[in-house]
């Protein structure tokens, strides 16, 4: 990780001192265990705060919408095809990015690591492979590779798929993942199964929308849950309303979701977020062979129209 | 929609083009026969917020 | 000052009596994590926790609140006539409420109960609550309760503060709605006073001193409000921000709500629901206009609300009371310590 660290301070301190862009986005380190703060640098001095550990979840692409400065951005595998997105959907010029890629070697998961856990976690340390938990009176060592993100742990893309520099060699791509194997329980339930499934998914939800707002693609001027004229929710608590805004704002995400996994990272009531969204990249994937932010070539799904489209009644 | 609960055959998609009156009656009568058949849909009803 | 001494069993058998004359609320682990609700009959608070997810605000404030209920039907008398709902204000007890939980109650308490304005629901509701504390000895590396005017053991806003002293609890009474609930639950075991008041003393210097998160206070009063307005530093320290609305949501001193009206048919109600400084939605107007339309501005309210205008306002501290939920829980980790001190150290 130090490698990558030297080299993203080294990049970015290139940048800016060329004026190839006006900013650099990445990580500071946190002031909380598990967690780093995603910042801007404008200057050395701000280049020196960089890090990169297993704490960077959050998808900086998030942080592009709209902006008009020259930027250099750093970014991992998942970061990378929603900048992608965020290319096609005109959300950002690819001339105004100076795209700084990251070989990703997986996120670690806050809210698994913390729930194992009785008393508080105090400090988290990374040693190659593994994970060091400390807290009053403990230490724990964990294997990295059984606390990864759920997105991380089945990803097939942890290198960046557009990038104008590098900061390391590129890892090594996962093989044979069973990318849906939690989507397919679902979908072999029974309908009355599957409501109450989610009804209990979903009964902690304090609708604060951290899932929405930490995706790079809710950026709609106006959400439809804030939408009064017409009022297509209810504001309240009530679990109707709650249901809708999650299966509405996951339908808004298919053909573009990259599973990067910012949602289920984001949510501080710890709710698996990522049910939702998958499903539609599942049937995205096997309906129309698509993985979103993959290419710069090809117009998404859902905004074409295809002879060939699976479904008999658009025929 | 089946995805959350919602059971099979309440939701129908059709491509009716404005001039295929016939095909519009018939899918209508189908969507109807078949939504009926299945009761009605007492999940996903809000008769009033659950609230404090 | 009364001591009461209670043993563990003694403990249930005195809940499982206020029962018929309370309604109890506590924390119970539900799933992953422990958060405040009505218990069950029988059903123990669980104690064995650091502090809840959220805050316990919404037994006297729900995220959710009906208000008026009214009906359109023109056949009716009453029709398009808000009517008050019938609410239950009967007697409740927060049991196992930390220190700084039960002082933001107090935080929030001007802004509900003002001499001009008055929110007759939060008031009733507020009235009607028992604050049973349970001292904390076990703070987070994230709490900053004794910087923020508040503390491990602090009393302002409990009735009575519970203390764990292993192999038995040791309840001090702080107020007379403190005695009338343990006269419901027939607990009266009074101990020598000096004694308890000691132990009590010496507990609180050793939780006081596990409390290490510094952060200075002292300078906010006399910042100049535009200067801190208009501070470089909002541009750095809300950039990572998501506007989402978690650490209003999570906090025990934020107290935003937005009024709805909901419709079924001919019959309707109007009811509450919290709302946050974070979201744009918050502060739109009908024309369309939006004073506080980009994220730093909505940042720099939240802060400037809690560090700033209201230490101003009601001269009455911070309105914050350092539990350090918003640090944990926030998505971005935006910490509020770090904004305090770069408000605080602001100007020199």
């Amino acid at each position: 990780m130090s490698a990558y660290i030297d080299k993203i301070k080294e990049i970015s301190n290139r940048l800016l001192k060329e004026s190839k862009v006006d900013m650099v986005i990445g990580f500071r380190k946190g002031t909380v265990p598990m967690m780093n703060e995603p910042c801007f640098a404008k200057t050395p001095q701000d280049v020196d705060n960089f890090v990169w550990d297993s704490n960077c979840g959050i998808n900086l692409a998030n942080y592009l919408t709209n902006r008009e400065e020259k930027i250099g951005i750093i970014a991992k595998g998942c970061d990378s095809r929603n900048i992608v997105t965020h290319i096609i959907e005109n959300k950002i010029k690819r001339d105004r990015l100076v795209i700084i890629g990251v070989p990703c070697k997986a996120m670690i998961d806050r809210h698994k690591i913390e729930t194992m856990f009785e008393t508080e976690i105090q400090d988290v340390i990374e040693a190659d492979d593994k994970i060091i938990v400390k807290g009053d009176g403990f230490e724990k060592t964990l294997n990295k590779s059984d606390v990864l993100q759920e997105n991380c742990a089945i990803c097939i893309h942890r290198n960046p798929v557009k990038h104008d520099e590098v900061v390391g060699d590129p890892v090594e791509e996962q093989k044979d993942v069973d990318r849906y194997e939690d989507v397919r329980k679902i979908e072999a339930m029974p309908p009355e199964e599957k409501w109450r499934y989610f009804d209990d998914l979903i009964s902690a939800c304090i609708r604060c929308y951290a899932c929405r707002n930490a995706c790079p693609l809710c950026y709609c001027h106006t959400c439809f849950v804030d939408e009064s004229r017409p009022q297509w929710v209810g504001k309240s608590q009530d679990p109707i309303d709650t249901r809708t805004f999650h299966f509405l704002r996951a339908y808004h995400c298919s053909g573009r979701c990259t599973d990067c996994g910012a949602c289920e990272r984001a949510c501080p009531m710890g709710i698996k977020v990522r049910r939702f969204t998958k499903k539609l990249e599942k049937d995205c994937l096997d309906l129309f062979g698509w993985e979103a932010g993959m290419t710069l070539e090809e117009r998404p799904p859902l905004d074409t129209y295809r002879s060939d489209d699976p479904d008999e009644f658009i025929k | 929609m089946e995805y959350m609960g919602i059971e099979p055959g309440r939701l129908h998609f059709s491509w009716i083009s404005s001039a295929e009156s016939t095909k519009f009656v018939d899918v209508v009568n189908k969507v109807t026969a078949a939504v009926k058949a299945l009761g009605p849909n007492n999940n996903y009803l809000k008769t009033m917020a659950k609230v404090a | 000052m009364k001591f009461i001494k209670i043993d563990k069993e003694s403990w249930a058998k005195g809940l499982e009596r206020l029962d018929d004359s309370f309604r109890l609320f506590g924390p119970v682990k539900q799933d992953k994590f422990h958060n405040f609700k009505e218990l069950d009959k029988g059903e123990l608070p669980d104690l064995s926790l650091l502090n809840t997810r959220l805050s316990p605000k919404s037994v006297v404030y729900p995220q959710s609140e009906v208000m008026f209920e009214y009906t359109l039907d023109e056949n009716k008398e009453d029709h398009h006539i808000l009517k008050e709902i019938d609410k239950d204000y009967s007697p409740r007890a927060v049991i196992g409420i930390r220190p700084c939980d039960a002082k933001a109650f107090l935080v929030v308490k001007p802004n509900f109960d003002a001499p001009e304005y008055k929110d007759p629901y939060w008031i009733k509701s507020y009235e009607a609550t028992t604050f049973v504390g349970y001292a904390c000895d076990t703070p987070c590396s994230t709490c900053f309760c004794t910087p923020a005017g508040c503390g491990p053991f602090h009393e302002e806003g409990l009735d009575l503060l519970l203390v764990d002293t292993n192999d038995h609890y040791l309840i001090k009474v702080i107020t007379e709605k403190g005695e009338n609930f343990l006269s419901a639950a027939g607990w009266g075991a009074e101990v020598d006073a000096d004694a308890a008041s000691d132990q009590i003393e010496t507990m609180r210097h050793t939780a006081e001193a596990k409390i290490t998160s510094r952060v200075s206070t002292d300078e906010l009063k006399d910042k100049n409000i535009t200067d801190l307005f208009e501070a470089s530093f909002w541009e750095e320290a809300a950039f990572a921000c998501i506007n989402c609305g978690t650490c209003t949501y999570a906090c025990p001193t934020c107290w935003c709500f937005d009024i709805q009206d909901e419709t079924y048919g001919y019959y309707g109600i109007r009811m509450r629901n919290w709302d946050s400084c974070m979201y744009p939605l918050f502060t739109l107007h009908g024309s369309g206009h939006n004073p506080r339309d980009t994220k730093i501005q909505r940042v720099r309210q939240r802060f400037m609300h809690k560090l700033k205008y209201y230490v101003d306002k009601y001269e009455n501290g911070i309105q914050c009371v350092g539990c350090g939920r918003c640090i944990r829980l926030c998505p971005v980790n935006i910490d509020i310590r770090r904004v305090c001190e770069l408000m605080n150290s602001y100007g020199g």
